[in-house]
């Protein structure tokens, strides 16, 4: 099994309803921050992880999973379909 | 002659980034993307990874970009070229292949060219410095056959090289010129935990060290140190630096070159209509109001996209506290803003060295300008807040060098 951690997000005018860090392949390069520095933060293991799921709008969120060097980001919508990385 | 309204020389994530973001502006507008690796985008970052090394992480998991995503978004892309010349008047560039294309819109994002390390010997097989694809690929394969390896240099490549490649196995030794770790970047108590992480993991490190020379026939069988020690090896990884691409071509086209393309705050250059973006760009940071030239795959990516905007008429500076992070044996390491050594930083600790969690706070003047951050990167986004917003940290030294302080209660 993947080390993974998974995240709820509940935005109204959002298609995306779970967001998950694979913590096996983030390896802190942080771009995610660059993009959409509300949603992640780094922890002290230097991996990603989201302290603000609703804070921005799906298209900032997309570019900010698919900026990941080690697409270590994974968006799903609330029938559990993946919408990054397709 | 072809024309393209927007002309990108360079492949790489900020090239590309740049490119996807002229077309998300502009559905219409006629791109191309130059690159000298024939590859569409990959993942730079990736391959200095042990997890990708190791094959934990599958291979493809490298492609940030199939070749079907420049169709797709009809971007003309142009692999296995270089620029031999550039006409800025009658705005046109030459390919090595004899093509002259015409653009309204240059970028330049060609990237840095690894340091080649020149001493007697050092042309002999098994020698490796680690830039492109086929630079990653021919370290992969060197590991099968490998029992003895050594790495030159005291940075982020020497250290992610050193964990990947104790943990396949191999006999590691780093040589360092310096007295320590990353001198003079790092102090040297943070120089020490770095040691000693690499140390316990069961890298050797030999300090106030220099190869003079690589012993061997066709291939590498030893290095001789300067002190006389001979070392037994046959593979080397080299990460000591960077110098520019070829840019005779920018040079003769009146393009303004210090350490980099110079460029303002909007990424253009001196002439007209040529933008620059990635770690070849000397820019001007907005934050910490000088010229800076930065190598990271963040920094690149955020350029690339300001750079887009700029192109597609979207006037937007630059403002970004970049940062860099890497981990291996056991401890991670962060450089947030600028940490360059200088007499006028103050510097606070933040932890210690004995908590295994160390901090290093840049002070020039009333504000922060950088820091260095040892197993503590859960504070490196306020640290960014703290430099990005200007904060006045003159009567706070007490907070800041207090490692139980939250330093969201300064942003």
């Amino acid at each position: 099994m993947s080390n993974t951690k998974e995240y709820v997000r509940n935005r109204a005018d959002s298609k995306i309803t779970k967001i998950v860090v694979d913590r096996d392949l983030c390896i802190g390069a942080a771009s995610c921050i660059a993009v959409s520095g509300t949603t992640y933060e780094l922890d002290n293991e230097n991996k990603a992880v989201v302290t603000g799921a609703d804070s921005v709008d799906d298209a900032t969120l997309i570019m900010s999973a698919e900026s990941c060097p080690t697409r270590a980001i994974l968006l799903f919508d609330k029938e559990g379909k993946q919408v990054f990385p397709k | 002659m072809t024309s393209f309204k927007h002309l990108i020389i360079g492949g790489g994530v900020a090239g590309v980034t740049a490119a996807e973001t002229i077309r998300e502006k502009d559905p219409s507008a006629t791109i191309a993307v130059v690159n000298d690796e024939p590859h569409a985008l990959y993942s730079r970052v990736m391959l200095s990874k042990p997890n990708f090394f190791l094959g934990k992480i599958p291979f493809d998991q490298i492609w940030m970009k199939g070749e079907e995503w420049y169709k797709t978004n009809n971007i003309t892309f142009l692999g296995g070229k270089t620029v031999t010349a550039l006409d800025a008047t009658n705005k046109s560039v030459t390919l090595n292949d004899g093509q002259i294309i015409s653009y309204e819109k240059l970028l330049i994002a060609t990237g840095v060219r690894t340091r080649p390390w020149t001493i007697p010997g050092s042309n002999k097989k098994g020698i490796y410095s680690l830039r492109t694809l086929e630079d990653g690929q021919a370290i992969m394969n060197a590991l099968k056959g490998a029992k003895n390896a050594i790495t030159i240099g005291g940075g982020f490549i020497s250290f992610e090289m050193a964990d990947l490649l104790n943990l396949a196995g191999l006999n590691t030794t780093m040589i360092l010129r310096e007295p320590f770790f990353w001198q003079p970047t790092l102090d040297e108590s943070s120089g020490m935990m770095i040691e000693q992480a690499l140390t316990k993991a069961g890298v050797k490190i030999l300090k106030n060290a220099e190869v003079s020379e690589v012993i061997g026939g066709e291939s590498v069988e030893a290095v001789i140190l300067k002190d006389g020690t001979k070392l037994p090896c046959e593979m080397i990884i080299t990460g000591i630096g960077i110098v520019p691409p070829p840019w005779d071509w920018m040079k003769a086209a009146g393009v303004a070159i210090k350490g980099g393309i110079l460029a303002n705050e909007y990424l253009e250059t001196n002439v007209p209509d040529i933008y620059t973006a990635g770690d070849i760009a000397e820019y001007k940071d907005l934050i910490l109001e000088e010229n800076i030239q930065l190598g990271n795959w963040v920094n690149a990516r955020e350029q690339g996209h300001i750079a887009g905007l700029n192109m597609f008429g979207e006037k937007t500076p630059f403002k970004f506290v970049s940062f860099y992070t890497t981990q291996g044996v056991g401890i991670n390491i962060a450089f947030v803003g600028d940490v360059g050594p200088g007499a006028d930083r103050i510097i606070i600790p933040r932890g210690s060295p004995e908590l295994n969690s160390y901090a290093r706070i840049l002070i020039v003047g009333k504000e922060l300008v950088g820091a260095t951050l040892i197993n503590r990167t859960s504070e490196l986004t306020k640290i960014q807040k703290l430099i990005e917003n200007n904060v006045d940290v003159s009567e706070k030294y007490k907070e800041l060098s207090d490692p139980n302080f939250d330093l969201k209660g300064l942003v």
